[in-house]
C-alpha cells in the first residue's frame, strides 16, 4: 500500500505466521496476509499450493497447526464452521455446498432454517424471504421453489453467494468461483462481487487459479507459493504478464531441481 | 407456461410480456393436478390397479378377513421401511434389521420370564435394545468409516448368532404375563395396521417438514457440501441407524404377538427376509438406493403392492414354485409401470 | 304301449340305453326283451368306472358328482425336494377324485409366512387345508379360524410337540416323530453293543418336525442301558452347509463310533463323509432318515447301515383323500390319525428303491405300475 501516509485502518482479517500440514505434506509454512475492509483480494497460486487449505482454515473447517487469525484486530480461535459463521466469516466452496434435491429456498437457509412453534419447518416464511433477498441482490431465477439441480451453474453460484451474504457475512471467501464456467456465466458472478464491493460492507477473498479472469474485479493480488505469500501488490501496480512471468519462472526452477 | 418460456426463464431471460394468461381451473382439476404432481401418485395408481385386478379375479380379495390379511402382510414391512427410507435417503443401508426383527421378541421374552419385568417395560426395553444395535451400526459406519453394506452385513450375522445361541434355536412361547397387552401390540386384527399408519405418518412428516428430514436429504444428496454447510452429517446417520433398528425391533414384536409364537426362523433362515421386503417396498415406492431422495408414504404403498401380489396370487391358487416366477415378473412389471407413469408425470409438469 | 311299472322304468333308466333299445326292452316281452335286457345289463356292467359326461349325477368311480374341491397344503419348506413325492401324492389323489390342490407356505421355515398363507387359504374359502404344524403355538388360532369357517383342517408331516399337538386339527397324517426317534435309538443301541461316542446331527434344532426324533433317540438310548455317549449337533438348514459341518465335526472327533442324523440332508451328508474317510473299515456305524437318492446309494455301498422312511407320498395322497371324504360325507367320515410308516431300509431291502425311479419317491414324474414278485420280507 505505497503512497498512503498516516495510521493504516485495521484490516478486516489478518493472518499471521500460519502453518498447516497433513501427515508428510506441508500445505502452509508461514503464511501472512491481510484483507482490508471492503477490499477484494485475489489469492492465486499453482494447484496444490495450499489455497483451499488456507480457505478451509479461515472458515473454521480445519484447525491450523500454528499461527493467529485476527478479525478486525482481535485475535480469534475458530472452533467450527458454525462458530466462524457467527463471527461473520463464510465460505462458498467449489461444490457450492448446495444440495441438488432441495429447493432454492431450502438451500438458502441450509443449517439456519426458520421453524414454527411446532418445530416444523416454516416453509412459507423462508420462501418469501429468500425471494426478497435474491431480488434485492439482483439474482434472477424463475422461482425459489425450483430444485437447484435444475438451475444453471451461474445461478447456483449466485445462490450460494446470496446465502452467505444473507447470513451477514463480513468476510466472504470464494473458492474458485469461476472454475468450469463460461464467460457469460462468469460475468454474473463478477457483477455480484462488484455489487458487494460497491456496498462496502463485505470484504472478499477470491481464490482463483485463472487470475486473468479476476484481475478486473480484484483490488490486490497475493501469490501463494511454497506455503508462503511471495507476492503482494495492488492490481493497479502490476499486470497479468508480471504474474505469469513469476509463475513460469517458478515452474522452470522446479523442473531443473 | 409454454416449454420455451420456462426454459427462457431458467436461462435468466424472463420477461413478463409475452407469457400467456394463467388459465383458471376448477377445484377438481386443481386437486387432480396437486395429486399427480406428488411423487407417490404413480405407485398409488399401481396399488389401486392391482387391487382392482385381484378383486375382479376373486371377490373375496376385498372381504373383511382378507383385508385383515393384507394389512398384516403390509404393516410390519412398512414400519421397518419408514426407518429404512430415512437411512437410505441419508446415503446408508442396514442389512441387519431382519436379524433385529427376529431377536427382539426373544429379548422381550427373556426380560419377562427370567427377570420378571413388566410386559410394557420389556417391550420398550427390546425396542431400546434395537436402538443400541443401531447405535453400534452407526459407530462402525461413521467413526470407523466401514461402508454400511459391509458393516451391517457383519452385524446381521452377529445378531442372528446371538438370537440362535441364546434361544437354542427353539421357538418360545409368548409369556403369560404379556397376554394382557398383546391385543394392543399385534394380536388383534387391526392393531398392526394402526401402529403402521401412525408410524408412517410421523416419519413422513419428519422427512418432509422437519429439519432432521432436511439434513437427512442433504447428507445423502451432497455429504461433503452438507458438512461444509455445517450440518452434522455423522449425527444424522447415527440417528437414522438407531431409528431403523428400533423400528425393526418393534415390528418383530408385533409379528410375534400376531402369530402367538416367538420363532427363531421368523426372519427366514438367513435373517434377511424382512429387510429385503422393507428395502424393496422403499425402492418400489420411490426411494433411491443411491440416497438423496425418498418417500415414506411411498414405501407404505410399495409394501402394500408387495402384499397385494403375494396375497392375490395366493388367493388365485398359484403353487409355491411357479409363484416365485409370477411374483418376480409382477414386481418388474409394477416397476416398469411406475417408471413409465413417473416419466409421464414429469413431462406433464412442464 | 302298455303301462310300465314305475320300478321297472327306474331300473331301466339306470342302464343308460339309447332310445331304441329302451323302447324295445320296455315294449317287448319274452325272449326278445329278455335278451335285450341281458345285453343291456352286460354292457352296463362292463362299462368302465370312468365318469361319463353323458351320465347325469355320476362323479368319479361310483361316487356322485362333486364340485372340483380345492385343498390347500401349507408347508414350511415349499421348495425342498423331500416334499416332491408329497406333491405327487396330492396330485395323484386329486386326479383320482376330480379335485385340485395348491402348494403354498414358506420357503425357509418362516412361521409368520405360513400363518399368512393359512389366512389367505381361509379367505379364499378353501375346501380343505393340510398344514405342517412346525410350531405348537402359532397355528392354534389359524386352525381354529379355519375350522370355525367350516374348512376341514388336518396336519401332515409335523404335529406340534410330543404329546401336545397344539392345534385342534381333525387328524395327523405323518410319521410319529418321537416314536421314530425311539426306534432310531433302539437301532443305535443294537448296532453299538459295546458303547462309545455317537453323534446325532440335526439340521435345525428345535424345529418340531425333527427335534422329537432326537428326543426319542436320546430317551431310547438311555433306556437301553448301553454306555453310549450320544450327543446332538446342529448341522444347518442347507445341504452344502450340512456337508461341511458334518465333515469338520467328524474330522475333529476321531473317536466317534456312531454317526447318525435325523433329517434327509444330514443323513445324505453322513453317508458322504463315511465314504470319504473310509470310516466303515474302522467299524463306525451310521444311519438316518429319508430316502434321498444319495442316501440310498450309500446304503447299497455299505457306507450307511440303515435309513428310515416316512413315506412322504402317502402324506400327500392320504391328506387329499381324507379331506375329500370329509367333504363328500358332510363331515360324517372324520379323518383319523395315520402313521405313514416307520420303515427301516437297509442293504437287504434297498434294491427296489434303487432300481426304480417313481413318483412315490419323487425321482420321476412318470406314472407307472411297479411290478414285484416273490415273498414279502417280514420280521
Amino acid at each position: 500500500m505505497s503512497g498512503i501516509t498516516g495510521p493504516t485502518p485495521t484490516p478486516a482479517l489478518s493472518v499471521e505466521h500460519m502453518a498447516k500440514g497433513f501427515g508428510a505434506v506441508t500445505a502452509l509454512r508461514d503464511v501472512n496476509l491481510h484483507l482490508d475492509k471492503g477490499e477484494v483480494l485475489a489469492l492465486v497460486g499453482d494447484n496444490g499450493a495450499g489455497k483451499s487449505t488456507l480457505l478451509k482454515i479461515l472458515c473454521g473447517f480445519h484447525r491450523p497447526d500454528a499461527g493467529r487469525i485476527l478479525l478486525s484486530g482481535e485475535e480469534v480461535t475458530l472452533k467450527s464452521v458454525d462458530h466462524a459463521r457467527s463471527l461473520g466469516i463464510d465460505a462458498v466452496y467449489q461444490d457450492l455446498a448446495l444440495v441438488n434435491e432441495l429447493t432454492v429456498y431450502h438451500n438458502m437457509f441450509l443449517n439456519r432454517e426458520m421453524i414454527r412453534p411446532t418445530r416444523l419447518l416454516h416453509n412459507r416464511a423462508m420462501r418469501k424471504i429468500a425471494q426478497e433477498h435474491l431480488d434485492q441482490m439482483g439474482v434472477n431465477i424463475p422461482s425459489v421453489d425450483v430444485e437447484v439441480a435444475k438451475l444453471s451453474g451461474g445461478q447456483r453460484q449466485a445462490i450460494a453467494v446470496a446465502r452467505s451474504v444473507y447470513s451477514e457475512a463480513r468476510v466472504l471467501l470464494l473458492d474458485e468461483p469461476l472454475a468450469a464456467m463460461g464467460a457469460k456465466e462468469g460475468a454474473l458472478i463478477l457483477d455480484l462481487v462488484n455489487d458487494l464491493k460497491a456496498r462496502g460492507e463485505v470484504s472478499v477473498i477470491i481464490i482463483a487459479h485463472n487470475y486473468a479472469q479476476v484481475f478486473e474485479v480484484c483490488d490486490r493480488i497475493n501469490l501463494l507459493q511454497h506455503g508462503e505469500i511471495t507476492f503482494d501488490k495492488r492490481t493497479s501496480e502490476t499486470s497479468v504478464a508480471e504474474l505469469t512471468d513469476l509463475v513460469v519462472e517458478e515452474y522452470r526452477r522446479s523442473r531443473t531441481q | 407456461m409454454s416449454e420455451r418460456a420456462v426454459q427462457d426463464a431458467i436461462d435468466g431471460k424472463t420477461t413478463t410480456a409475452g407469457t400467456p394468461p394463467v388459465r383458471r381451473h376448477g377445484p377438481l382439476r386443481l386437486a387432480f393436478e396437486a395429486f399427480v404432481v406428488r411423487r407417490e401418485a404413480t405407485i398409488f395408481i399401481v396399488a389401486v390397479a392391482l387391487l382392482l385386478y385381484f378383486w375382479s379375479n376373486n371377490s373375496d380379495f376385498l372381504a373383511r378377513n382378507n383385508l385383515v390379511n393384507l394389512s398384516q402382510q403390509t404393516a410390519p414391512y412398512a414400519i421397518i421401511a419408514a426407518g429404512m427410507v430415512l437411512l437410505l435417503v441419508s446415503g446408508e443401508i442396514d442389512l441387519s434389521v431382519g436379524a433385529v426383527f427376529a431377536l427382539s421378541p426373544f429379548l422381550m421374552h427373556y426380560m419377562i420370564d427370567y427377570y420378571g419385568t413388566y410386559p410394557i417395560v420389556a417391550i420398550i426395553g427390546s425396542i431400546l435394545a434395537g436402538a443400541v444395535i443401531g447405535l453400534v451400526n452407526g459407530f462402525v459406519v461413521v467413526v470407523l468409516k466401514v461402508p454400511s453394506f459391509v458393516a451391517t452385513l457383519g452385524m446381521l450375522f452377529l445378531i442372528l448368532g446371538i438370537m440362535l445361541t441364546t434361544s437354542h434355536a427353539y421357538p418360545a412361547q409368548i409369556p403369560e404375563a404379556a397376554h394382557g397387552v398383546r391385543g394392543w401390540f399385534g394380536q388383534s386384527d387391526w392393531s398392526e395396521l394402526i401402529w403402521c399408519l401412525i408410524i408412517v405418518a410421523y416419519f413422513h412428516v419428519v422427512l418432509t417438514r422437519s429439519r432432521w428430514g432436511l439434513y437427512t436429504i442433504a447428507t445423502g444428496g451432497n455429504p461433503l457440501g452438507a458438512s461444509e454447510a455445517g450440518i452434522r452429517t455423522g449425527r444424522i446417520k447415527f440417528g437414522n441407524f438407531m431409528v431403523t433398528s428400533a423400528l425393526g425391533a418393534f415390528a418383530g414384536i408385533l409379528e410375534a404377538f400376531r402369530v402367538d409364537s416367538i420363532d427363531p426362523t421368523s426372519a427366514g433362515a438367513d435373517g434377511a427376509s424382512p429387510m429385503f421386503t422393507a428395502v424393496s417396498a422403499a425402492v418400489i415406492g420411490g426411494t433411491a438406493l443411491a440416497g438423496g431422495s425418498g418417500t415414506v408414504v411411498g414405501a407404505l404403498l410399495g409394501a402394500l403392492v408387495l402384499a397385494e401380489l403375494r396375497n392375490g396370487f395366493n388367493l388365485i391358487g398359484i403353487n409355491a414354485n411357479p409363484f416365485n416366477i409370477i411374483l418376480g415378473a409382477a414386481i418388474i412389471l409394477s416397476m416398469v409401470l411406475n417408471v413409465y407413469l413417473t416419466r409421464l408425470r414429469r413431462a406433464g409438469r412442464r | 304301449m302298455k303301462k310300465i311299472d314305475p320300478q321297472v322304468e327306474e331300473a331301466v333308466e339306470t342302464l343308460s340305453l339309447n332310445g331304441l333299445a329302451r323302447r324295445r326292452l320296455l315294449s317287448g316281452a319274452g325272449m326278445l326283451s329278455a335278451s335285450a335286457a341281458a345285453a343291456a345289463l352286460l354292457s352296463a356292467c362292463s362299462a368302465d368306472n370312468k365318469s361319463d359326461s353323458n351320465k347325469s349325477g355320476n362323479g368319479v368311480g361310483d361316487f356322485p358328482e362333486t364340485p372340483k374341491w380345492k385343498f390347500v397344503f401349507v408347508n414350511h419348506v415349499t421348495t425342498n425336494p423331500f416334499f416332491t413325492p408329497t406333491q405327487y401324492g396330492a396330485a395323484d389323489a386329486c386326479a383320482l377324485l376330480a379335485a385340485s390342490y395348491q402348494w403354498t407356505g414358506s420357503k425357509d421355515s418362516s412361521v409368520p409366512e405360513m400363518v399368512s398363507a393359512m389366512s389367505s387359504a381361509v379367505s379364499a374359502k378353501a375346501d380343505g387345508i393340510a398344514i405342517a404344524v412346525v410350531d405348537k403355538n402359532a397355528f392354534t388360532s389359524p386352525v381354529d379360524k379355519a375350522l370355525n369357517a367350516g374348512i376341514p383342517t388336518i396336519s401332515y408331516n409335523a404335529d406340534g410337540a410330543k404329546g401336545d399337538p397344539g392345534t385342534s386339527r381333525l387328524c395327523y397324517v405323518g410319521q410319529d416323530l418321537y416314536q421314530s426317534g425311539v426306534e432310531l435309538g433302539r437301532r443305535i443301541a443294537s448296532l453299538m453293543p459295546s458303547g462309545g461316542d455317537a453323534v446325532g446331527f440335526i439340521a435345525t434344532p428345535g424345529a418340531l418336525n425333527i427335534q422329537p426324533r432326537i428326543d426319542g433317540a436320546t430317551d431310547a438310548i438311555k433306556a437301553s442301558g448301553k454306555s453310549i455317549n450320544f450327543k446332538s449337533v446342529a448341522s444347518g438348514a442347507e445341504l452344502p452347509q450340512e456337508l461341511s459341518t458334518i465333515d469338520a465335526y467328524v474330522s475333529g472327533h476321531k473317536d466317534l463310533k456312531g454317526l447318525f442324523a435325523v433329517d434327509a440332508g444330514s443323513t445324505e451328508s453322513v453317508g458322504k463323509v463315511v465314504k470319504k474317510y473310509g470310516l466303515k473299515k474302522k467299524g463306525v456305524v451310521a444311519g438316518g432318515f429319508d430316502l434321498n437318492p444319495n442316501t440310498l446309494t450309500a446304503i447299497k455301498a455299505g457306507d450307511l447301515d440303515f435309513t428310515i422312511d416316512q413315506q412322504p407320498y402317502l402324506q400327500g395322497f392320504l391328506s387329499v383323500l381324507y379331506l375329500w371324504l370329509y367333504k363328500l360325507s358332510g363331515g360324517l367320515v372324520i379323518p383319523s390319525v395315520t402313521d405313514t410308516g416307520l420303515l427301516f431300509v437297509t442293504k437287504d431291502n434297498v434294491d427296489p428303491y434303487l432300481q426304480t425311479k417313481t413318483r412315490f419317491e419323487g425321482s420321476s414324474t412318470k406314472q407307472q405300475l411297479v411290478k414285484r414278485s416273490g415273498p414279502i420280507a417280514h420280521a
